[in-house]
């Protein structure tokens, strides 16, 4: 929940890369959730036991912070801005495209996969972006 | 009971130290209290009095303190944390439990029972950090080598001394990118450790939580069964002094509208202590100590 006071920060919106912070534990979670309560300018935004920071030096002076205090139960991760257009192949972006398009709502993946040309499961777990 | 303070020795269920001139801290007492050895004799606790640096020991002799007896026993004006855990501690007291205790203790020991295996990545985090800058490095140094030798062989200047170091520069450099290599694989088994470790994190939280909700319920519940009792003392306690602050209990916790002393003292009157309440100076109810301890059912140190 936020103050009617607090702007939101537009400035954090998808174009830019965010750190992922998720705790293991209730003290960590307390305490990111206390953190986060205090630097509302530096959450992207906040899940509960995890958050989105801003990717910036006092993003990682906070997730740092946490992890020096909890240790392993704060796992913090770099994130990219997703651009499906840049960053996957057009053969998957189709066959997510068609597959939701289908007639028949219970046909699995597989099957309708293999009778239309689009990649397998098995291939596309098997392939990194 | 027996309270020794700076050499003096108080005897009986009711001890009143407000007409003698020690003033000790409540927490002070509470901590002798619950510190009761063989005698008064034994190992007085010494802390500083209120600030003034003046050490005053006390010791006391009585039942041992049952372990509901931090909760209760110190009473003051204070608005206690929370009624239903004063309440819920007053009920097991008296020996109840609440229909959540199994549930707890199974939680408990699946929560005992849960290994953490300590993992630690940021050692391997820094190792793969410093052969990235050192691979950084030793390219740079092998490209400006490459650039010096091929300017000396352009301009005809002897080359020998700069082949060497380039070749140099580029074993070294081979051999760190291969130290990077093992590095990053070992930063990797790390992480698939750290993930275990996680998901065994997981698992720590929700029973975590768990936990936390049965004994909240079991609180509530505790408090709800014991609240008629509750009410009852508190009208029948002496209230405070203004005759508009009479503490109205309700029916059911959540109603309480009143003082903190009167449902502390409440609190204490419903429970079965044996080991000593310390009343605090603020709380002046009754005409003696004595009085007090009958009220209250336990023994009595007022400030």
């Amino acid at each position: 929940m936020r103050r009617g006071s607090v702007s939101f920060n537009f400035s954090w919106e998808p174009d830019w890369s965010v750190l992922l912070v998720v705790t293991y534990s209730r003290a960590a979670r307390t305490t990111l959730r206390n953190a986060c309560r205090t630097h509302e300018e530096t959450v992207v935004r906040r899940f509960g036991r995890a958050a989105l920071l801003a990717e910036t030096e006092f993003g990682a002076f906070l997730a740092l912070r946490l992890r020096e205090k909890h240790g392993e139960d704060v796992q913090v991760e770099r994130t990219e801005p997703f651009n499906e257009f840049r960053d996957v192949d057009e053969s998957v972006r189709r066959a997510a495209a068609a597959y939701e398009d289908r007639d028949a709502p219970s046909t699995p993946y597989a099957k309708f996969a293999a009778g239309r040309d689009h990649p397998l499961p098995e291939r596309l777990r098997s392939r990194e972006l | 009971m027996r309270l020794r303070v700076a050499g003096r020795t108080f005897r009986g269920p009711a001890v009143d130290l407000r007409p003698t001139p020690f003033s000790p801290a409540p927490g002070d007492v509470l901590d002798a209290v619950e510190h009761a050895g063989a005698g008064a004799d034994v190992d007085p606790v010494t802390r500083a009095n209120n600030g003034t640096g003046v050490g005053v020991g006390i010791a006391v002799d009585c039942p041992p303190a049952s372990r509901f007896h931090r909760r209760l026993a110190l009473v003051s004006s204070s608005p206690p944390r929370s009624l239903r855990a004063l309440l819920a501690a007053a009920a097991r007291s008296l020996g109840w439990e609440s229909d959540h205790r199994h549930r707890i203790d199974r939680l408990r020991a699946d929560l005992e029972a849960l290994d953490r295996p300590a993992t630690d990545t940021s050692a391997a985090r820094r190792r793969v950090a410093e052969r990235d800058s050192d691979v950084a490095r030793l390219r740079e140094r092998v490209a400006e080598l490459r650039g010096r030798l091929q300017a000396r062989r352009e301009t005809g200047a002897p080359t020998a001394d700069t082949e060497a170091s380039l070749a140099d520069a580029v074993r070294e450099l081979s051999a760190v990118e291969t130290e990077r290599v093992a590095a990053e694989q070992s930063l990797d088994r790390a992480e698939r450790r750290a993930r275990r470790g996680r998901d065994r994190g997981e698992e720590r939280l929700r029973l975590e939580d768990a936990l936390a909700t049965a004994r909240r319920e079991a609180r509530a519940e505790l408090s709800r069964r014991v609240y008629d009792r509750f009410a009852a003392a508190v009208e029948q306690l002496p209230s405070p002094q203004s005759a508009d602050s009479v503490p109205r209990p309700g029916r059911a916790p959540g109603d309480y509208d009143g003082d903190p002393a009167s449902a502390r003292l409440a609190a204490v009157a419903v429970a079965s202590l044996s080991a000593p309440v310390v009343l605090a100076p603020t709380v002046d109810r009754f005409e003696s100590a004595e009085r007090a301890a009958d009220a209250l059912g336990a023994p009595v140190v007022r400030l």
